[in-house]
């Protein structure tokens, strides 16, 4: 199971922030969601997903909401601010330079 | 870019703040419904209910933790932190109110020392100019020879020459040097004639400043001319004072000296005037006299505005050569005349900065005393409270957060002593003000009425408290920090490491150190102005009574009086006065300015331009010798008979005779006042030397010529009474009113305090510093007492011990005494290297003292020693009494 050290730095905030585009969810399906998104690979313990959702909050990114859940729960639902999708489009921008930048590095030929 | 961003967070920051309870309810109820999405996922698997509720709580983690990092991600936690730690600081110095008093005190003292000297620095030198642009403002100056103190005052022909061929300044004004006392006839409700302090300025005085009168009109250039010059333009001051604010005065005519003047402007409130002499009430225009015309008759101040752009230096450079030519084509009255110009800014305030700044040392002294007082007794209270912060390392609390809240502590502390020591600085400021009559410093333009708390100075005393309370913290702090977890505990929480003792006496080294500095400056002051007040001034001040009179003439500095029979009426009049032993009258009044004169002295070869020989020149009543007690040691003083149609005369004095006449008798010789083609006066007595220029100058040259020939607009008349001379003011003023009813006096005061006045300067600092070296060793003797008494204590046990081995009690307080003296004798020593490195920043202030006086800096060593010893006697002396079963119980 991946850590959240395991995750380049800041990864987690981008992965939020993209699974939030889709629509507003609550914490628990936002970490189920990056997991079947992810094959299974990336598992969010919630230990890491909380402070990031509210840090990510607390920076005027998401706005919290609190209402019913599919199941019929109530659940602090989080959308996307309009800050928070120009902050997406801002880090999907850093993270292909990164992957890509990581790409050739890793694709190199040997002299 | 997104305002909505801002509100949100801002909106997120304060409902975290405020409404606490809500947010954590919240985070709890997240928490929980994700715990249940997680159960009932699990469910739908494999797992029994029980085992999916297990897992998913296994899934969660540390519930706990998990809601501590949601709180630090709303990042109010260090405000919250701070509140909890005030809360706390204030319950634990609720619980030692004897501690946080015995602190606040300390650091009042200290602070408000410190605030209150701030104060007197921002009512004076940190006022800005009460003009627009002051920073284009310079004066401009003739000079001679090298500098520094080379400046001399203009004469009106080279000013006219500067205008007009200067291209730096935009507008250049000259007005008189000395100014007078202008004589206002009775007006409306003002039965009394009344002597104000005016000036004659030329037409472009108020435009170099730029200051209109918010009444009428400035002056217009032909007013300038003699003849054209009846008109005056009030102050706001005198204005309302005298004539009850009615804006139809602009236009009507009052008495100024006896004729008739119209008053063209009001100056507004915040236009004040002052410059080498205290505040001007009116002004009108320059209305050069036949002297004025003198290209050698330097009598005006000459003030500029530079052109935006210019700078200093190039007006500087543009006037050398401008004066160069003048100088050039002047040969007789201005060879070797050179100009320059000053900026006005900060123009005569350099002894008050180096007066100013000495005593914000001296307190910045006395501040770290307090500082080290206050360690102390935190150091002590840290003793006490090891237990307390071991436990709480032993907890899991990050050192951090303890140094956190010892810094809390310690700002509270400082910001209480804070808030006394500007409570005591406003009280403080007040009674010197009162004390050194601080209205009468008559800064250059930098009129002083009151000495204001305001926000600048709220701020300092929020900067001091705040340094402060970094300051004494930071020692205890780190050695509260440094202990182990362990060692407390297992003392039993009594004991104290040597190093911490250790550390404690070095902190009283220090004290003594800065004491001692600070009381090398007080001892050698006070041995200065002690020497300043042995000086024999030349003449003998008591039951002397002095009193300023404007008595206006045609010819102003020079001509002949417009009232010859003054001097006969004053001494006929006051002289019949009952207890009145002498009456004179002079130009000039020693210890209160001067003028000087060149002369040529006959039979010797004619001096040529520019090296004439010069001496201080006045004139004086028949009786001002006699007045004054000053000695005549060859010839006779003026008498009456001398008139414009005698022979011209002079009085010299010891130093002038000695220079000129080295080895003849000086009685009868002559000199041509002014040039070999000036008049010709015999020299008829020689009088003792007056230090007239003050007490620390020595007597220069100084001739006197006789009112009845050369008068004088200000005269000061001196009356020798039989008893306290001021109960003498009454009768005078009533006996000078009836002959002279439109010449009123003014400045009445005791020859003795005008003495006492003049050596002011020396007198501000040095009490001053002495009151904060008292200070400085009154907080000393407390901290020694402190930490010896501190260390009685800790060592109970110890002398306990020893005296039940059978030391005495006298071997007791020699072991108490002896470990606290080594300290301070290494505190002395300190201090002394410290003393002889900045005393010499003194040397300025000092008189006849050398910064390294031995016996100043043996005398307060000694004081300090003393004190040291018995501040450290009295405590050690417990430990003397110490019961050893007793002690030995205690454990």
């Amino acid at each position: 199971m991946s850590k959240p050290s395991d995750l380049i730095q800041g990864t987690l905030d981008l992965l939020i922030l993209r699974t939030l585009s889709l629509e507003p969810m609550h914490g628990w399906a936002i970490g189920r969601c990056i997991q079947q998104a992810s094959n299974e690979v990336l598992q969010i313990t919630q230990g890491a997903l909380y402070p990031a959702l509210h840090r990510l909050e607390q920076q005027g990114w998401l706005r919290g909401q609190w209402r019913e859940s599919e199941t019929g729960r109530e659940a602090k639902f989080y959308s996307l601010t309009r800050a928070g999708r120009a902050q997406l489009a801002k880090e999907l921008a850093q993270w292909e330079r990164l992957s890509g930048a990581v790409g050739l590095v890793i694709r190199m030929e040997e002299r | 870019m997104y305002p909505e961003r801002w509100l949100d967070i801002a909106r997120l920051r304060l409902r975290s703040l405020f409404r606490r309870a809500a947010v954590e309810s919240e985070l709890k109820r997240e928490l929980r419904a994700h715990l249940a999405h997680e159960t009932e996922a699990s469910r739908n698997s494999k797992f029994s209910p029980h085992e999916s509720q297990f897992t998913a709580l296994r899934h969660l983690g540390g519930a706990a933790q998990i809601q501590e990092q949601c709180r630090d991600m709303r990042r109010t936690n260090h405000i919250e932190n701070v509140l909890r730690d005030l809360k706390y600081a204030l319950r634990s110095f609720g619980k030692t109110p004897g501690f946080a008093l015995m602190v606040t005190l300390t650091l009042a003292l200290g602070i408000g020392a410190n605030t209150t000297i701030f104060s007197v620095m921002n009512a004076t030198l940190l006022q800005p100019l009460p003009f627009p642009h002051a920073d284009r403002l310079a004066l401009i100056w003739e000079t001679f020879g090298p500098g520094p103190d080379n400046t001399n005052i203009v004469s009106a022909p080279n000013f006219w020459d500067f205008q007009r061929l200067s291209q730096s300044f935009s507008s250049m004004a000259i007005f008189d040097s000395s100014g007078r006392g202008y004589n206002l006839g009775p007006a409306g409700n003002s039965k009394q004639a009344e002597q104000v302090s005016g000036l004659r300025v030329t037409a472009s005085f108020f435009t170099v400043l730029e200051a209109q009168p918010f009444l009428g009109r400035a002056f217009l250039p032909e007013e300038e001319k003699r003849g054209n010059d009846r008109e005056v333009i009030l102050t706001y001051g005198l204005w309302k004072r005298r004539y009850g604010g009615d804006p139809s005065i602009i236009g009507r005519s009052i008495r100024v000296d006896s004729a008739d003047f119209t008053v063209v402007g009001v100056m507004p409130q915040q236009f004040r005037w002052q410059f080498w002499s205290n505040e001007r009430q009116l002004f009108v225009p320059i209305g050069y006299t036949k002297t004025d015309y003198g290209r050698g008759d330097n009598s005006f101040l000459c003030i500029g505005r530079l052109k935006p752009g210019v700078t200093i230096p190039q007006s500087q450079a543009e006037l050398a050569s401008i004066a160069k030519n003048v100088a050039a084509q002047y040969p007789k009255d201005d060879a070797n005349m050179g100009a320059t110009a000053l900026p006005i800014a900060d123009y005569g305030l350099q002894w008050l900065r180096i007066i100013l700044l000495t005593l914000l040392a001296a307190v910045g002294f006395v501040l770290l005393i307090a500082c080290v007082n206050v360690a102390n007794l935190l150091l002590a209270r840290g003793a006490s409270r090891q237990k307390e912060f071991a436990i709480r390392l032993a907890l899991g609390a990050p050192a951090g957060r303890i140094a956190r809240q010892l810094l809390t502590e310690n700002l509270l502390l400082a910001l209480a002593g804070g808030a006394a020591g500007l409570l005591l600085a406003t009280i403080l400021t007040r009674v010197l003000f009162l004390t050194f009559h601080l209205d009468t410093l008559y800064l250059p333009m930098r009129p002083v009425d009151a000495i204001h708390t305001d926000s600048r100075v709220y701020i300092f005393a929020l900067a001091v408290s705040c340094v402060t309370g970094l300051l004494f913290g930071i020692v205890p702090a780190f050695s509260a920090l440094r202990a182990n977890v362990n060692d407390p505990l297992k003392e039993g929480g009594r004991g104290q490491s040597s190093a911490r003792s250790h550390l404690r006496h070095a902190l009283v080294a220090c004290e003594v150190a800065l004491a001692l500095v600070i009381l090398s400056g007080a001892g050698l002051m006070i041995k200065s102005m002690s020497r300043l007040l042995g000086v024999d001034p030349g003449f003998k001040p008591h039951n002397v009574l002095n009193m300023v009179m404007s008595v206006p003439q045609e010819e102003i500095y020079v001509g002949p009086p417009d009232l010859p029979r003054f001097c006969q009426d004053l001494s006929d009049r006051i002289g019949a006065i009952p207890g009145v032993l002498a009456v004179g009258a002079v130009g000039h009044l020693p210890l209160r300015g001067n003028a000087g004169r060149s002369f040529q002295v006959e039979g010797k070869p004619p001096a040529t331009p520019g090296n004439m020989p010069g001496a201080s020149y006045s004139v004086a009543c028949p009786g001002y010798f006699r007045a004054m007690a000053i000695p005549m040691i060859k010839g006779r003083e003026f008498t009456n008979n001398e008139t414009l149609h005698s022979p011209g005369v002079i009085v010299i004095n010891e130093s002038m005779a000695r220079l000129y006449w080295p080895k003849e008798d000086a009685i009868g010789k002559a000199i041509r006042f002014g040039g070999s083609n000036g008049p010709r006066l015999t020299i008829i007595g020689v009088a003792g030397d007056v230090h007239f220029q003050g007490l620390d100058s020595p007597a220069r040259p100084q001739f006197f010529r006789p009112y009845t020939q050369a008068g004088w607009p200000i005269m000061n008349v001196v009356v020798r009474t039989a008893s306290f001379p001021l109960s003498f003011e009454t009768p005078i003023r009533k006996s000078l009113a009836e002959i002279m009813p439109d010449l009123p006096v003014s400045e009445v005061d005791t020859l003795e305090n005008i003495l006492k006045s003049s050596t002011g300067a020396r007198r501000f600092p040095m009490l001053l510093l002495s009151a904060f070296s008292v200070l400085a060793l009154v907080l000393a003797a407390i901290g020694i007492a402190g930490v010896v008494g501190h260390s009685v204590v800790q060592r109970t046990n110890e002398i306990g011990i020893r005296m039940a081995l059978g030391a005495g009690s006298v071997d007791v307080l020699r072991l108490m005494i002896n470990a606290n003296m080594l300290w301070v004798l290494a505190g002395l020593l300190a201090g002394l290297a410290g003393s002889l490195a900045l005393t010499r920043l003194l040397t300025r202030m000092l008189y006849e003292v050398r910064p390294l006086d031995p016996a100043v800096l043996g005398g307060v060593s000694a004081v300090l020693a003393a004190v040291a010893l018995a501040a450290t006697y009295f405590p050690a002396r417990r430990a003397a009494c110490i019961d050893p079963i007793a002690a030995l119980r205690n454990q």
